[in-house]
């Protein structure tokens, strides 16, 4: 315990000594703000049409049931958040193992007494407990919305879980394509292509009426939908399921990194 | 045996550790970095691992500190193998790489601390051992000091410093003093000097007056392969002993 403490305590003062860390969260949460405010904008736009048109006010019945706070500002807000995660979150993923690389710092960690597995927990676990704070920024408004749209406490800690589920899952790519890697920008890059790449194979489904296997394997592999239920307000264990095997699976990536390095130097 | 985790019941520091390597193999696709070397350190040796760049003293030391795989070959550290008993090899060396690989955004005494947990010292052991090394290093004015903020000599220092805070008795020191000015590279050779003794102390350099000054024995590397190994003031007491540099016997 006494060197996995360490580890993290040394990561944490390297993670928030560098202005990164607070630019990265300001950009999450003046990105998550900018989202929601347009949205919102856009539906007191719409609103205001509706009066104009039927001439009666505000009153509820003059209002299509699909023009309402939760499908025109908080589901779209969501969606867009889920976009933007894929842009952020490598930015903060990219140097927790190039870094190290490129310093060669990751010579003097092999030769203390951590293994490679609590190298990796370590740095698993800082980087999990940033991306927690970074969502717990962002997701003010998410929160608004769904407070004031009535849309209920259950369906708040859903959709926290599933935007948590999200972040932490792209995190995890993050880190292992850091880990394979001494630059930070083949880093960054990698992982928003994986990141995109992953987000929703749903198009794909048309030209797979053939291959109903493929089309269910894309499906499978893709974030958005599952992403989605979340933000329904269904916290479902496949999906759950899911989040959590990438993350297993980046573990498991970003150990071997290691192990590689010893191979092929 | 291999277990990572494994915790070793002869642990406690020694004057030194031997090393040994038999036939030690590692290419780096088809370049061969080191060639069947044989050799052997005692226990409480100071000894040079000459050779000039690229002659395979860097990937030596990267085995047996266990950063690299050997392509084939035997190698001992105590009688652990870095390849299968990486942790307990890992407890018995202080490594100080070739350039100063610390972390710049770190305070001195911060790293230090960090350094030392991770090698397990916690509590009041810890403290003492970071107060030790800073006492022995002559590291009290910078300690409070960002680690990027100091000259090479202090940042090589530094890098010295965490290698002795769990007392190890293999020290391994790669390239100490190069990049370095002539006062600092006084200061660092002092430094090693005064770890004479105490320690297997494996001096890695292409410095032949920094071998001659701190190492009693010696080894020089050529593409990989040994071209000599004998007392230090033997092996570079030749007429030129650079034709060793160059892969030619010893005249």
């Amino acid at each position: 315990m006494t060197r996995i403490r360490a580890l993290i305590w040394k990561e944490l003062t390297v993670l928030f000594g560098s202005p990164l860390a607070y630019l990265v969260l300001t950009l999450v949460v003046l990105v998550a703000g900018l989202i929601f405010f347009d949205h919102l904008r856009a539906y007191n736009q719409i609103l205001f049409l509706f009066q104009s048109s039927t001439m009666g006010g505000f009153e509820t019945d003059t209002i299509p049931d699909h023009v309402n706070l939760r499908d025109t500002v908080f589901f779209p807000v969501m969606e867009n958040l889920g976009l933007t995660l894929i842009a952020v979150i490598p930015m903060i993923t990219m140097r927790v193992f190039a870094e190290e690389r490129s310093r060669g710092t990751d010579e003097l960690l092999v030769t203390t007494h951590l293994s490679p597995n609590e190298i990796v927990l370590g740095k698993f676990a800082v980087t999990y407990f940033f991306v927690v704070v970074a969502m717990l920024a962002s997701f003010v408004y998410p929160a608004m919305a769904i407070l004031q749209g009535g849309i209920g406490l259950q369906h708040l800690l859903s959709v926290f879980m599933g935007l948590t589920m999200l972040a932490l899952a792209l995190a995890s790519i993050g880190l292992v394509c850091s880990a394979w890697t001494s630059s930070q920008l083949i880093a960054v890059v990698a992982s928003w292509a994986i990141g995109y790449v992953l987000w929703d194979w749903s198009w794909l489904t048309p030209f797979l009426r053939e291959a109903e296997a493929l089309a269910r394997f894309f499906d499978g592999i893709s974030m958005h939908p599952r992403y989605s239920t979340f933000a329904e307000g269904i916290v479902n264990l496949a999906n759950l399921a899911y989040f959590v095997g990438v993350a297993i699976v980046a573990y498991a990536l970003a150990r071997s990194a290691l192990d590689w390095k010893r191979i092929a130097g | 045996m291999s277990s990572e985790a494994q915790t070793d019941s002869s642990d406690a520091p020694t004057p030194g550790v031997r090393v040994e390597a038999r036939g030690l193999c590692r290419n780096f696709g088809t370049h061969v970095a080191l060639d069947t070397l044989d050799l052997r350190i005692e226990p409480g040796q100071a000894f040079g691992l000459l050779g000039a760049n690229g002659a395979g003293k860097t990937t030596f030391i990267r085995l047996v500190t266990g950063v690299l795989l050997p392509s084939s070959g035997e190698l001992w550290v105590d009688g652990h193998s870095p390849v299968t008993e990486s942790a307990q090899v890992r407890r018995r060396l202080g490594y100080v790489a070739e350039t100063s690989r610390i972390y710049p955004d770190l305070r001195v005494r911060s790293f230090l601390r960090f350094a030392g947990g991770a090698r397990e010292l916690n509590g009041a052991e810890l403290e003492s051992a970071v107060e030790r090394v800073i006492d022995r290093f002559h590291l009290e004015d910078v300690a409070g000091r960002w680690i990027g903020q100091l000259s090479k000599g202090f940042q090589q220092r530094v890098s010295l410093a965490q290698a002795f805070l769990h007392d190890p008795p293999l020290l391994i020191v790669d390239e100490p003093t190069s990049g370095l000015d002539p006062l600092q590279q006084q200061e660092v050779r002092d430094v090693l000097r005064g770890l004479r003794g105490n320690h297997t102390l494996i001096l890695c350099t292409h410095d032949l007056t920094e071998a001659q000054e701190l190492t009693e024995r010696a080894a020089v590397l050529h593409r990989g392969r040994l071209v000599a190994e004998g007392p230090t003031g033997e092996v570079l007491g030749g007429t030129d002993p650079l034709r060793l540099f160059r892969g030619e016997a010893a005249a």
